[in-house]
């Protein structure tokens, strides 16, 4: 297969050779025009040649006039050119063509019979370029061949490969997004292969929203093509400190096998085809890397630092509105606050929104339109549904938003204009009638078969709820409820009584309980004394009450004179006094036998 | 016990003094929203019209001009027209006003009844026929509350081609639209928003500015 393909491009060789020595045959020169690249960026520069082959002489041109495009003379060549063995001289007048603005240009031929030549200008790469050039500064230099070696291009040892990162020349501060571009240019013919993303070689920095898909572009590097590849994105800052920053990129190579100055004409060409033709090479994996640059990284400083505050670093500003401007009580309105400018967008929140007071608020949603490929500058709108509660004027209050500029290295506080809403009843809530009713008001579908109008008659009420679901009319059942509790609860009493004990029983009965229950307490500890003066205590006033005298005078002399001295009674008056005074003691069988005794005494004596 | 019923009844009259001072020329009247309904009617805003025939028909629920401007609208609409049930018309046979009273009235007919058993066995006839009819009037003013009940939870879609959302939010995503005069159930509220239910059963969110309460909400 290497063979089919080598024998072909040694035919694709031969032919061209013919047709070359055919021009040098030829009576008349040949002049032609070239234009590497044939697509750039705004804001880079192309190298048109005019070449004359054939008699030496620098051709007799005029500048081409193109509208947007700028030609200057940068210098004129001669030189032998030996083609299928034919020496022919030539000559070319190189030129540098600026474009002014981007389009798609067509360069007059040089001569009747040549073609036009097109220039293809692209707006993408050179406005980021001027979007990362100080206003006023003039534009970078654009390479050309015979030129030098633009700044920050250290080509490899053998000249195939450059790594250059580019970085702001300004200290940055922790948690601020740098805006870099890494560019990779690659010699045509001497490199084989990207094998990955670039990356940073320093493990404190991170890139963001690295593209994967790079910008392409052609140049003319030291008098060699590059094809340059440009891949834009954000540094993310974590660590203070100054670091030494640089980029690397893994690529295959060509190294020649033969000594460099046998490669004389690989090198002029540039292509595969003369490497295979005259000499051999092999691949090779290295990892190209950028000259490090120096990058101070400082902290915040917490002097001046606003309450509200997130961590938004860059130059913005902030500018509100709200629409519908009139609207009813109960609808939603958008209240949209945008924010516009460059830094760390993803440190824009939307807490400046939480101080919408007296308004109904519900959660924003955040939209981000961003300008450049990684999301440095651009325009973020919070958009929050915001409902009156109140009619009348009522007003939005204005925003304020708090960033670090890094620029002019302190906080800044941007602040939006209040707004005025103007806010109407709710219809349902008002018994106004509508402005055009009655006669005044259009007629449709509705009116025509609608009853008249009523007079008023009723009392108006103050609410459509049923009274008796209002708290304030159910005092009057609970009222009701309440007394007849009390009644029906006096009715039970005055029944139960009538069917109960006279009322004067009741107080003795419950002092013999509560008799009874003394005597009980003190059988239980033995205490005789307690036990008949209590006993005594109770029949007294009994026995006061049938013989008629004071309940003091009831004493063991006076029951023993009136009841006799075996009776039951004086029996126990004579033990109290024996207890009380000798301190005798009971066994348990008689305190037994007098707990009997002394209910059916009680008894007795209330009944007579 | 003497004294006591006039306290019973001097009370009675204060809480009535009290319910009746809180009417005021501010307030509903039925000829008030049934006039305003015509007037909306009128406009070609059928939402309010029958949202205000509605109210008007809570307080004079038996008004026939009512009855057949509310039907002539809701037609008129193409909306579904309701029909009233017997047990309907019995328990809305008078104002909620005066059956909130026949129901206090009643209640205390029945307590005096019962308090009288208690005390006297005699006039047991009287008694008997003194508490039925207590009863009754409990039961109807009981019934009239049951038949409002639903009624007092339910509110009229006031504008065209309302979106019925899935959450109560205002970015929330439309489930269906429910047309203008649509009167539906509402099941819960969150802020700004009810959760309703049509007749077929269907559910979601309306912002309030979109519906309207049969029974306003308080200030």
């Amino acid at each position: 297969m290497s063979g089919y393909i080598f024998l072909l491009r040694l035919m694709t060789a031969v032919v061209l050779g013919s047709f070359a020595a055919v021009a040098a045959l030829a009576d008349d020169p040949l002049v032609y025009a070239t234009i590497q690249p044939a697509q750039i960026a705004l804001g880079e520069s192309a190298q048109f040649t005019i070449t004359n082959l054939g008699d030496g002489t620098n051709p007799i041109i005029t500048l081409p006039v193109v509208s947007g495009l700028k030609f200057e003379i940068i210098g004129r060549t001669r030189e032998m050119q030996i083609i299928n063995g034919t020496m022919l001289p030539s000559s070319s007048i190189v030129m540098r063509v600026t474009p002014q603005i981007a389009g798609i240009f067509t360069i007059p031929a040089v001569t009747p019979k040549a073609q036009p030549l097109v220039l293809q200008v692209t707006a993408a790469s050179g406005g980021t370029s001027l979007a990362h050039t100080a206003p006023g500064a003039p534009l970078p230099p654009p390479i050309l061949s015979g030129g030098s070696i633009p700044k920050g291009v250290h080509l490899t040892d053998d000249g195939s490969a450059y790594v250059r990162l580019s970085i702001p020349k300004r200290e940055v501060y922790v948690g601020e997004s740098v805006p870099v571009d890494i560019e990779v240019g690659m010699r045509s013919g001497f490199v084989s292969s990207l094998n990955g993303l670039p990356k940073l070689t320093d493990d404190n920095f991170a890139l963001n929203n690295l593209s994967h898909q790079p910008e392409r572009a052609e140049k003319l590097i030291n008098g060699e093509q590059f094809v340059v590849f440009t891949w834009r994105s954000l540094l993310a800052v974590v660590k203070p400190g100054t670091f030494a920053l640089s980029a690397e990129a893994p690529l295959t190579v060509k190294i020649r096998t033969r000594p460099r100055r046998e490669s004389a004409l690989d090198d002029r060409f540039g292509d595969p085809f003369w490497q295979n033709l005259f000499g051999a090479t092999v691949p090779k994996d290295i990892d190209v890397t950028s000259p490090p640059q120096q990058l101070k990284v400082l902290e915040l400083p917490t002097e001046g630092r606003p309450a509200d505050f997130h961590g938004a670093i860059g130059t913005f500003s902030i500018a509100s509105d709200v629409s519908p401007g009139k609207a009813d009580v109960g609808d939603p309105l958008t209240l949209r606050m945008r924010i516009t400018g460059s830094g760390n967008f993803d440190r824009v929140d939307s807490t400046m929104l939480d101080h919408v007071d007296q308004w109904k608020t519900y959660p924003p949603k955040s939209s981000f339109n961003t300008s450049d490929p990684v999301g440095f500058s651009g325009m973020k709108t919070f958009e929050q549904p915001v409902i009156a509660s109140k009619p009348g004027t009522q007003e939005l209050p204005g925003l304020s938003f708090s960033y670090f500029d890094p620029n002019a290295r302190r906080y800044e506080t941007a602040r939006s204009a209040s707004l005025s809403v103007s806010i109407s009843p709710a219809l349902a809530d008002s018994l106004t009638p509508p402005q055009s009713a009655g006669s005044a008001g259009p007629e449709n579908k509705y009116a025509a078969g609608l009853r008249p109008d009523h007079a008023e008659t009723a009392t108006p009420t103050s609410s459509l709820i049923p009274p008796y679901l209002q708290p304030r009319f159910l005092g009057i059942p609970s009222f009701i409820v309440l007394a007849f509790a009390a009644g029906w609860a006096g009715a039970r009493r005055r029944r139960t009584l009538s069917v109960s004990e006279p009322a004067s029983d009741r107080p003795s009965s419950r002092a013999a309980k509560r008799v009874l229950a003394q005597m009980q307490a003190a059988a239980r500890t033995g205490n005789a004394a307690v036990f008949f003066d209590s006993a005594r205590t109770a029949l007294q006033p009994l026995l006061a009450t049938r013989w008629q005298i004071e309940p003091e005078d009831v004493t063991t002399a006076e029951v023993e004179a009136r009841v006799g001295a075996q009776d039951d009674i004086h029996q126990l008056f004579a033990l109290a006094d024996e207890s009380k005074y000798s301190g005798r003691e009971l066994n348990t069988t008689d305190f037994a036998r007098w707990l009997r005794i002394v209910p059916l005494l009680l008894t007795n004596e209330r009944s007579s | 016990m003497t004294a006591r019923v006039a306290s019973l009844l001097l009370c009675l009259l204060i809480g009535a003094v009290q319910v009746h001072a809180d009417s005021g020329p501010s307030g509903y009247s039925a000829a008030d929203l049934y006039n305003l309904a015509n007037s909306y009617a009128r406009m070609g805003k059928p939402g309010m019209a029958i949202l205000n025939y509605e109210r008007a028909r809570l307080l004079s629920a038996n008004d026939p001009d009512i009855e057949a401007n509310l039907r002539y609208v809701r037609t008129s609409a193409h909306l579904p027209v309701e029909t009233r049930g017997s047990f309907d018309r019995v328990a809305r046979i008078a104002s909620p006003l005066l059956l909130s009273w026949i129901g206090a009235f009643g209640l205390g007919v029945v307590a005096a009844s019962m308090i009288a058993a208690q005390l006297s066995p005699r006039h047991r006839l009287l008694r008997g026929g003194a508490m039925l009819l207590g009863l009754s009037m409990l039961g109807l003013t009981i019934c009239n509350g049951l038949a409002l009940w639903p009624i007092l939870h339910e509110g009229v879609v006031i504008t065209a081609a309302t979106p019925v959302r899935v959450s109560p939010v205002p970015m929330g995503d439309p489930l269906f639209t429910l047309p203008e005069g649509e009167t539906v159930k509402i099941a819960a509220e969150h802020e700004s928003f009810a959760l309703i239910e049509t007749r077929a059963g269907r559910t979601g969110w309306v912002a309030h500015s979109n519906l309207a309460p049969i029974v306003p909400r308080k200030k």
